[in-house]
């Protein structure tokens, strides 16, 4: 805290730490101002190309300076957005485990099921047993024989699988990249300005980050095996070790979660900051893009919330470890295991809403870019944002209906999260107005964008059942809120962070992503992601609980192992699908066709920076004239008249 | 193969079916029409050469219609669900029992205690089975839950009744079973390693049965 | 600089610093919403507070009222140092930080001694409940005045180097800002835990 006040002087002068913006600022002014938007391609080109030339000599940045421990928001930016992806295909691979013995409990798992006879005397007999021979040292194949004997998943493994799965996903997955990547990336760019208030901050808060996903891994490696009391870690489970027979895995769980949450509320102090101060002249709140919109109450969320589930986590560590009894009732003087759930969901339900709202202003951006047309009804979709961000505080009761709370306490929250109904579907309405009658270019980040839309409304729409009370006695607990909260978090904010992974690479790394492999990658998920998840509401509407391993041992449930298969198939498509994703994106920034600075023809600032974008941004802080989705103005030449144009010039752009 | 809802045997498991089935309509309307919108929107508003997007900043009559629907009907689906949930899951509501069981749950079994023939509870003459609740038909139940370790969860999926259990404190259910049977009681809040597996069975008696099955296993000793 | 830049500098009715320990403020209260909340759940659920099990437990009122007061006071003295750098008392921004750094080490050490006594009478983080959020919320707060303290010797070390001026003592403002957050907050825990 303390370097704040000089930190808060440099910033007041950013040159001082740009001279190569400072040296050859007048003369890509001049560029700027000229040639801006004349499609001169080589031009553009040569001008980018001097800059960088300029940029290295000036700042000779060591290896570990600008690409480990680096200030620079873009940086911190795709480095979060590599660390998202690679817990993505970890949290990924947990699901495909735990799909195999949902649809063959008690089969080994191919490929990686390593035999009996290799777990008891160490003798390499299966393909499997070769890798694991590779991976582990001979003492570790007690690992195995604790977690898969004979390559089939233990129950208790299969708890950990899922705990894990959700953990990552929600904590290491979906905020990291919306929030993390995206918003290091594209506030100081979209708010013009040069890099964040507080980049040691930032760093740091990557940092943390890290360090947190080290430990959340590393949980699966200590003796006890890792937390398996579910991503909610419900206590008493997750209070006594007695119950789970997880003893580290558990505390680790809880001490990732709180660096994770020093990381979160660091970020978040610098998001709002930079947000309220440091905005490009001219650009009033009003005339934010919405993606920032989204970013910066998020921010207000996660800077409220998580603070919740760290108290929570800090008593639930007193508990574990200091034989406290905060979360126990069987002890004498012992405390109220409802205590967690209501802190978990105060901070949970803001958390649901921190995983979607960034999702949502991507859509919100995408979708005017390619119709062509503003943005409908843009006030009310900030104002729905808002709302939404105001209510998600006083409907967490809607986890806990049949926990043992009041039923008149569920009373109230059925009729709150009934009304949270309303924004949300304002937002979707607003996006069906934005496409009528625009201009739709069926590029890949749009069809992105339109899957996040419609998912949207599937994964809204079931969320009304679960919302209401009695209608909830029957489903809660079942596959039907697992069915609702993929189609919220992976067919809403996974498909808007693949379509904003794909609209701003030229941005962000100076190439285009390979379309074809793109679009190959958007239908493959499409497809598979509805097969995966579709057939869950059936599984849910059949009483099909969550989180048991074996449907089998239920005879009522004997009649879905069919849909079960064929959910695991489609897992294993998807999971592929991904792979694809990786590819593409390693071997576009690479190889990929080179792109200009605004290939999308696209009206926000983060266009204006030369393309790749150099320390600092902008060669000169951009000036705001106007609202960010002025496209196809009447009476104007080009459809779209970029924020930064001065008013009464003649338009230059577009095609 | 059976994809709706499995057969429901109890009296106030209709009220949610029927306000299931509400839902489902509602909302198979509302997904229709939104999709087959968004659908013409993309195939009549695709790009076209020579073809130029509309320039519309939004509407606040469309804005207000849109807001005052939606929130009338979620309005109405509330007021809808106030009486069923009352019905079933209100204390001030609960109508007066004629056969009460203790069930507490506990890793990884139901423990089923009868008062036995004297009714109350405590005494020597309760009758403790694991994983077996016999009810009578047509009769009003009251379950005791309570758990002695961690939350569980009692589900009777043809009941349409699901309730956590808590340690340490006793929360009563009740239901009045239609149909005799023999029905299944999983567990539905994750437990523990055999979480999956926690199951037990809920056998409806006609009355005769019902009569007998006491005799046989309630003898007065 | 860029003219751009500095329309921007001038148009922040806050400096970054500040912004940024009103915003962490915000996240602090949070947190102690989420403890004080833990502790009215317990305190709502209980029959009798102290719980019966604890009946013979009395919390040290007395002392630790005079406590507050000594930490009431620190207030006024860390507003009073910095009232003196705006008007560019130098010395007298010393020994109001000194003094006010007294003060907060004064408070902890007799907090500290009361918690070593509580404990002889066997009040502890394991006697159920009530000692445990007794120790985790009276703790929390005591974390907080104890980096608040390692802040203020920041500032106090940099004070005496002659690093602040009438124009720049932005480290002396959020220093300010955040030891009376933790001193406000204080009389509410005392009110909470000990009175009421």
């Amino acid at each position: 805290m303390q370097d704040n006040e000089n930190k808060s002087h440099e910033n007041d002068n950013d040159e001082h730490h740009l001279p190569a913006n400072g040296d050859n600022g007048t003369e890509s002014h001049d560029h700027d101002h000229d040639h801006d938007h004349d499609h001169d391609h080589d031009h553009v080109h040569d001008h980018d190309h001097d800059h960088d030339h300029d940029h290295a000599h000036n700042h000779e940045e060591s290896f570990i300076s600008k690409y480990i421990f680096s200030l620079d928001h873009k940086m911190i930016g795709k480095q979060f957005l590599l660390y998202g992806l690679i817990m993505f295909f970890v949290g990924g691979g947990l699901a495909l485990l735990f799909r195999w013995q949902l649809a063959y409990p008690e089969r080994p798992v191919p490929i990686i099921g390593a035999s009996q006879q290799y777990i008891d005397d160490g003798e390499v007999v299966t393909a499997a047993d070769r890798m694991w021979e590779k991976i582990f040292d001979s003492d570790k194949e007690e690992w195995l024989e604790v977690n898969m004997p004979s390559g089939v998943i233990e129950p208790a493994f299969y708890n950990m699988l899922f705990t894990m799965h959700a953990t990552i996903m929600v904590f290491f997955v979906v905020v990291p990249i919306l929030v993390g990547a995206f918003g290091n990336f594209l506030i100081p760019l979209m708010i013009g300005t040069r890099d964040m208030a507080f980049p040691v901050l930032n760093m740091l808060s990557f940092w943390l980050a890290v360090l947190a996903a080290i430990i959340m891994t590393a949980g699966f490696f200590v003796p006890g095996g890792h937390a398996a009391a579910g991503w909610t870690g419900y206590a008493p489970l997750s209070a006594d070790p007695q119950w789970t027979g997880v003893d580290w895995g558990q505390n680790l769980w809880a001490i990732s979660l709180l660096i994770q949450g020093f990381s979160s509320l660091v970020g978040s102090i610098n998001y709002i900051t930079t947000v309220i101060n440091m905005r490009a002249p001219g650009m009033t709140f009003f005339r934010l893009p919405l993606v920032i919109w989204s970013l910066f109450i998020v921010a207000i969320l996660l800077l409220l919330a998580f603070p919740v589930l760290s108290s929570a986590l800090a008593l639930l560590i007193f508990d574990r470890l200091a034989g406290t009894t905060f979360f126990s009732s069987t002890a004498e003087g012992g405390g109220d295991p409802l205590l967690w759930q209501h802190l978990f969901w105060f901070f949970g339900h803001p958390e649901v809403y921190i995983l979607i709202l960034p999702g949502m202003g991507i859509a919100s951006e995408i979708l005017p870019v390619f119709s062509r047309k503003p943005i409908f009804g843009y006030h009310s979709m900030v104002y729905a944002m808002i709302t939404i961000a105001f209510m998600g505080w006083i409907v967490w009761g809607h986890h806990m209906f049949q926990s043992g709370m009041q039923p008149g306490l569920g009373t109230f929250f059925m009729t709150t999260t009934m009304l949270i109904a309303v924004p949300s579907a304002i937002k979707t309405f607003n996006w069906l107005g934005t496409l009528f009658r625009g201009s739709i270019r069926f590029t890949t980040p749009m069809l992105h964008g339109i899957a996040f839309v419609s998912m949207f409304v599937i994964g809204g729409l079931s969320g009304i059942y679960m919302a209401n009370t009695p209608v909830d006695i029957y489903i809660h607990d079942t596959y039907y809120i697992v069915a609702h909260i993929h189609y919220v978090v992976f067919g809403g904010s996974l498909f808007a962070i693949f379509g904003g992974i794909i609209y701003w690479f030229p941005k962000m790394y100076g190439r285009h992503m390979n379309d074809t492999l793109s679009k190959i990658h958007f239908w493959l998920t499409f497809i598979a992601f509805n097969c995966t998840f579709f057939p869950m509401h059936i599984l849910g509407v059949g009483g099909h609980m969550r989180r048991i391993s074996n449907p089998m041992q239920y005879e009522f449930l004997q009649g879905f192992q069919g849909i079960n298969i064929f959910i695991t198939m489609s897992a294993f498509t998807l999971g592929f699908a991904q792979l694809i994703l990786l590819y593409n994106f390693f071997w576009s920034m690479a190889r990929g066709k080179v792109a200009e600075k605004n290939p999308w023809n696209v009206t926000t600032l983060e266009w204006e920076a030369p393309t790749p974008v150099p320390h600092g941004n902008f060669a000169q802080i951009p000036t705001v004239y106007r609202g960010p989705y002025e496209y196809s103005v009447p009476g104007e030449e080009s459809d779209w008249i970029p924020q930064a144009q001065p008013e009464h010039a003649p338009a230059t752009g577009g095609d | 193969m059976d994809i709706w809802l499995p057969e429901n045997v109890s009296t106030f498991g209709q009220g949610v079916d029927n306000l299931f089935i509400l839902i489902y309509w509602i909302t198979l309307i509302a997904f229709i029409l939104v999709t087959a919108t968004l659908i013409a929107f993309l195939i009549l508003y695709r790009h076209r050469p020579g073809h130029k997007a509309t320039y519309i900043e939004g509407s606040t009559k469309l804005e207000i219609t849109w807001t005052t629907a939606t929130t009338v009907i979620v309005f109405g689906l509330a007021l809808l669900s106030y009486p069923q949930w009352n019905r079933i899951k209100s204390p001030t509501e609960l109508p007066p029992a004629d056969v009460v069981v203790e069930v507490s749950a506990k890793q990884f079994n139901w423990d089923m205690t009868y008062p036995g023939p004297d009714g109350e509870f405590d005494t020597e003459d309760d009758l403790q089975l694991e994983n077996q609740l016999h009810v009578p038909v047509d009769k009003i139940v009251h379950i005791r839950l309570t758990s002695v370790d961690v939350i569980h969860s009692f589900f009777v999926p043809n009941l349409r009744l699901k309730q956590d259990t808590l340690p340490n404190r006793f929360i009563t259910v009740w239901f009045e079973a239609t149909k005799p049977g023999r029905f299944e009681i999983p567990c539905a809040e994750l437990c523990g390693f055999q979480h999956s597996g926690m199951l037990g069975y809920l056998t409806v008696h006609s009355q005769a049965d019902y009569d007998a099955w006491k005799a046989e296993r309630w003898p007065p000793q | 600089m860029n003219p751009t830049d500095i329309e921007i500098t001038e148009s922040r009715p806050l400096s970054n610093a500040k912004l940024a320990i009103f915003i962490l403020l915000g996240a602090e209260t949070m947190l102690f919403v989420g403890l004080i909340g833990a502790f009215l759940v317990f305190r709502m659920g209980s029959v009798t507070w102290p719980p019966i099990s604890h009946a013979e437990i009395n919390l040290p009122r007395l002392v630790t009222g005079i406590n507050t007061i000594l930490l009431i006071i620190s207030g006024y003295t860390m507003f009073q140092a910095l009232r003196a750098i705006q008007k560019d008392k130098i010395k007298q921004l010393r020994n109001m930080l000194i003094f006010t750094g007294v003060l907060g080490l004064l408070f902890l050490g007799i907090q500290g001694s009361e918690w070593i006594q509580l404990i002889g009478k066997g009040l502890t983080l394991q006697s159920g409940i009530y000692g445990g959020i007794f120790y985790v919320l009276i703790g929390c707060h005591a974390l907080h005045v104890f980096g608040a303290v390692i802040w203020l010797a920041i500032v106090t070390g940099k004070a005496i180097r002659f690093k602040y001026s009438y124009t720049h003592h932005t480290g002396v403002e959020t220093c300010t800002i955040y030891w009376i957050y933790v001193v406000a907050l204080w009389p509410i825990l005392y009110i909470l835990v000990y009175l009421a």
